[in-house]
């Protein structure tokens, strides 16, 4: 059993690697954004002096609040849509169920690059243009279908006689599914909805496509910073959008595993 | 009583209608129509927004076909999902073995989340913090040389290996996702069985667990291939001067170029490339299904 | 019910995402201009927003292309926009500019004759472009690498620079740089194939194509890069602002010389802001600012340049009859010429695999 035990031990060193390779980047990242160097020279001299400027960054915060408001609604849209068309493929059996259940897959499996060109075109030509209102049609369409798969795995542990007996008490099918149905998804609905954020809030190339001089989002803005300039301040936003949208995730982790118990 | 869980098919498609229509509506106005819409403007001539004339033409296809740029560039963009796929089976099957088979209780738990954790931060940023570390004189240059009795010059930065290493890093937790959860679904005691039956640890490996955990591999390269080869940031920040890539030339077609026609055919070129590829990919994903 | 709420809260926020929407007021004036090419000097803003009253918000290109397809997609955004003086033809032809009453741009008087009067700017006796700056795009190098700065451009060529030179990423600018190499017109270039062999040979040499300004600086600060083409006014800006280790060659062979001009874009909703704005980058007060704190290349006015000390290098270098019998000032191309140095461009590129 020794050779069991010494491969056992090289198991956990690769993960050990792994997490390093995972991580090595985005902590020197961020190491960067505290360092006084504008052209990141070493040695390393530590400032917050790019977080204070940040503040004076009318764009980056313009863009941070746009991203935020953005990623807020699409969340909302999300689950309302995503959640009702979850029940009714819960629900109801019915001809095209499965077609429309792969239709799904699109937004998700298609290269954002070709949805983003494709928005970008059609919006253009049938009017809607470009700007926010356009990357939020965007981000709920690839958001979606996420909520819906979320939340139906939820469904699957509901037991559907408890909506038959609630109806046989006399409920109709609004109070059935506030008082018995919503109350046992929401795990899931939340879980769905962090998700929807996430996509939302991390989304770039679809966003890049879709917006316009002054209504962009923060990581179109990061991308021009990249391209046409960029100081650490860069550095400090995009420590603080990783910090929160991974603390994000930890909270979606919770709802989900909490979601996944009968 | 006024509904009972409709099972004739027609009057449950009433009722599933209204719940399903505005999110299939909302699907319908933001992801199909603009592809639809996409196959209409790639045989144009001209943007009919600029106002000059415009008519229907395949021209925009004949410049795929006839300038061997287009080519080029496609298959290089398809070779570097392909390397970048490999990398990640490479890099993601053991690490996904050592989670499912390995690990075990809290600590697995909370390993496996550290793991597909930065999958869900942004991916432009992630990107760029490897600029951060290739860069020759950059961090990591410095903390080795700092570190080692001899002078290393680490200077991956803007090359082919820069953006498969960005990418490798953006991808790796699709594979480590997929593969965990199919070799989690591999019941231990059969792998105890095969052993008890004297095979060797390699046998187990080649004649087990890789056919069993096929469907994971097969679903993380078509989530890993398929973005990669419409990627265009990642070479545009990593490359330098090898970054140009398929996905580049598209996306300066539309932000530079101005020609939405030619950006619009090559776009739908690619889709169909990448439907080609997910078709061949579905049957092994549906029996994993 | 349900329907009629859900209808209610998507017209709530299509409501609340168009009221984003209505940023723009009269007294802004939108600029699009290279990053860090003075009109977004956070103190030049500052003095001309207090001098003025309107509000300035900058937008960046990072590439003639990407300008005009900003112009194109964006009409009705831009009040001022940086062109290239042989880039303004194209512009002007696809009806992305207007003219200019220069009456309402009081310096426009002091700007020198030759620049003013331009026939890339003046179409018609119409004015369609103020020349701002110009400059030269020529070698930089990083003095860490060079004990004597080189004076040929086939300094680039050299094998122990190989994997340490930058070229823009720019069709024009690459197939100019070749023209100049080889000899030839960089207006008039009779010999594509000699400037295609000459890119060829170079591409292996080459570390990336840089395409702002800031990718060369922080190249140099971590000594990745030995020598590259350079705009002057950004080798100067790199010296004397960001204190990095580079000087400008102008080589024997020559250099590509460029014209700056501001223009003001068809649909402009604050023309009157856009003027001042104008009037403000090229009076000599701001110019010897932004040479002293920032650095920057030659002003069109003449009173701007005058106002310079007489050692400076806009002064010494870039007035030196020497040096003007050596540059080669850009002039407009044709649409099938840049189609054909764009072809040229991509194809170098691809090749490079």
């Amino acid at each position: 059993m020794a050779t069991t035990r010494i491969l056992e031990w090289l198991g956990r060193l690769y993960i050990w690697l792994l997490l390093a390779f995972l991580y090595l980047p985005i902590v020197i990242m961020a190491l960067m954004s505290f360092n006084v160097s504008p052209f990141y020279q070493l040695p390393f001299e530590w400032t917050t002096e790019w977080y204070a400027s940040l503040w004076q960054n009318d764009q980056l915060i313009s863009a941070t609040s746009n991203s935020i408001e953005i990623a807020v609604i699409t969340t909302i849209l999300c689950t309302a849509l995503g959640t009702a068309a979850s029940l009714a493929f819960y629900r109801y059996e019915f001809r095209g169920k499965k077609f429309l259940q792969a239709l799904l897959f699109p937004p998700i499996a298609i290269p954002w690059l070709i949805t983003g060109t494709a928005m970008l075109i059609f919006f253009f030509g049938v009017g809607i243009g470009r700007g926010l209102f356009a990357i939020l049609l965007g981000h709920v369409a690839l958001a979606l279908p996420y909520v819906i798969v979320v939340v139906s795995a939820r469904l699957q542990t509901f037991a559907p006689e408890l909506e038959e007996a609630a109806r046989s008490l006399g409920a109709n099918q609004w109070q059935v599914t506030r008082r018995v149905t919503l109350p046992w998804i929401m795990p899931g609905v939340i879980a769905g909805g962090l998700f929807a954020f996430a996509v939302s809030f991390d989304q770039f190339v679809v966003s890049y496509f879709l917006s316009t001089p002054g209504q962009t989002t923060l990581p179109v803005e990061i991308y021009a910073a990249i391209r046409k300039g960029f100081t650490p301040e860069i550095n400090a936003v995009s420590t603080i959008i990783i910090v929160v949208s991974m603390a994000l995730m930890l909270l979606t982790a919770r709802f989900f595993k909490f979601g996944g118990e009968k | 009583m006024a509904e009972h869980v409709a099972t004739g098919s027609r009057s449950g498609l009433r009722s599933a209608l209204p719940l399903l229509l505005p999110a299939y509506l909302w699907l319908t106005v933001a992801i199909f129509l603009p592809l639809s819409a996409m196959v209409f403007f790639s045989s144009m001539t001209e943007l009919p927004l600029s106002g000059k004339a415009w008519s229907f033409t395949l021209e925009n296809y004949a410049t795929f076909f006839s300038e061997r740029l287009y080519l080029t560039l496609l298959l290089a963009s398809l070779r570097l999902g392909l390397e970048v796929t490999l990398w990640c089976v490479v890099i993601g099957f053991p690490a996904a073995y050592v989670l499912a088979k390995v690990l075990k209780g809290r600590s697995r738990e909370a390993i496996f989340l550290l793991v597909i954790l930065p999958f869900w931060s942004n991916g432009l940023v992630r990107i760029f913090s490897w600029a951060m570390v290739l860069r020759e004189g950059g961090i990591l240059d410095t903390a080795l040389n700092a570190v080692l009795p001899f002078k290393i010059n680490i200077d991956v930065m803007y090359s082919y290996p820069a953006v498969v290493i960005g990418l490798v890093h953006s991808y790796v937790p699709y594979m480590v996702l997929t593969c965990y959860l199919t070799l989690q679904a591999i019941d231990d005691s059969l792998i105890e069985a095969g052993r008890s039956l004297g095979a060797s640890r390699l046998q187990m490996l080649r004649r087990v667990i890789i056919p069993l955990s096929m469907p994971g591999l097969v679903a993380g390269a078509a989530l890993i291939f398929v973005p990669v080869v419409g990627s265009f940031m990642e070479p545009r920040i990593l490359g330098g001067r090898t970054g140009t890539f398929y996905g580049t030339v598209i996306e300066d077609q539309f932000v530079a170029v101005f020609n939405w026609p030619l950006g619009a055919a090559l776009s739908f070129i690619l889709l169909a490339v990448v439907l080609v590829i997910l078709a061949l990919t579905s049957p092994v994903l549906r029996r994993a299904a | 019910m349900r329907m009629s709420k859900l209808t209610a809260f998507l017209t709530a926020t299509a409501v609340f995402t168009s009221a984003l929407t209505l940023a723009a007021t009269a007294a802004e004036v939108h600029v699009l201009n290279w990053k860090g090419y003075g009109a977004d000097e956070p103190w030049a803003i500052a003095a001309f927003e207090k001098a003025t009253g309107n509000k300035v918000i900058n937008d960046f290109f990072n590439s003639e292309q990407e300008m005009l397809t900003k112009l194109r997609t964006n009409p009705g955004l831009y009040d001022v926009v940086m062109i290239n003086a042989a880039f303004n033809d194209q512009a002007m032809a696809e009806k992305l500019i207007q003219p200019i009453d220069v009456a309402n741009i009081p310096n426009y008087a002091d700007i020198s004759p030759d620049k003013a009067g331009s026939p890339m700017l003046i179409r018609d006796g119409k004015v369609y472009g103020v020349p701002w700056v110009w400059g030269l795009t020529a070698l930089a190098i990083n003095e860490k690498s060079f004990e004597t700065p080189p004076t040929s451009i086939t300094e680039m060529w050299n094998e122990a620079h190989k994997g340490r030179v930058v070229i823009r990423d720019d069709a024009v600018e690459a197939v100019q740089f070749g023209a100049i190499t080889t000899g030839q017109n960089i207006n008039d270039i009779k010999d594509m194939e000699a400037v295609k062999a000459k890119l060829t040979s170079l591409m292996p040499q080459i570390k990336t194509f840089w395409s702002s300004e800031n990718d060369w600086n922080q190249m140099v600060a971590s000594n990745q890069i030995d020598i590259g083409t350079y705009w002057s006014g950004s080798a100067d800006r790199a010296k004397t602002h960001f204190k990095l280790p580079v000087s400008l060659v102008i080589p024997r062979e020559g250099a590509v010389a460029w014209l700056d001009a501001f223009s003001i874009p068809v649909g402009s909703k604050n023309v009157a802001g856009a003027e001042a704005f104008i009037n403000y980058m090229i009076d000599p007060g701001f110019y010897v600012e932004w040479v002293t704190k920032v650095g920057a290349p030659v002003s069109a006015n003449t009173k701007a340049v005058a106002a310079l000390p007489e050692d400076a290098f806009n002064r010494k270098v870039m007035g030196d009859p020497d040096v003007a019998k050596r540059i080669q000032f850009q002039a407009p191309i044709t649409d099938a010429q840049r189609e054909a140095y764009l072809a040229l461009w991509q194809e170098l590129k691809v090749n490079v695999k």
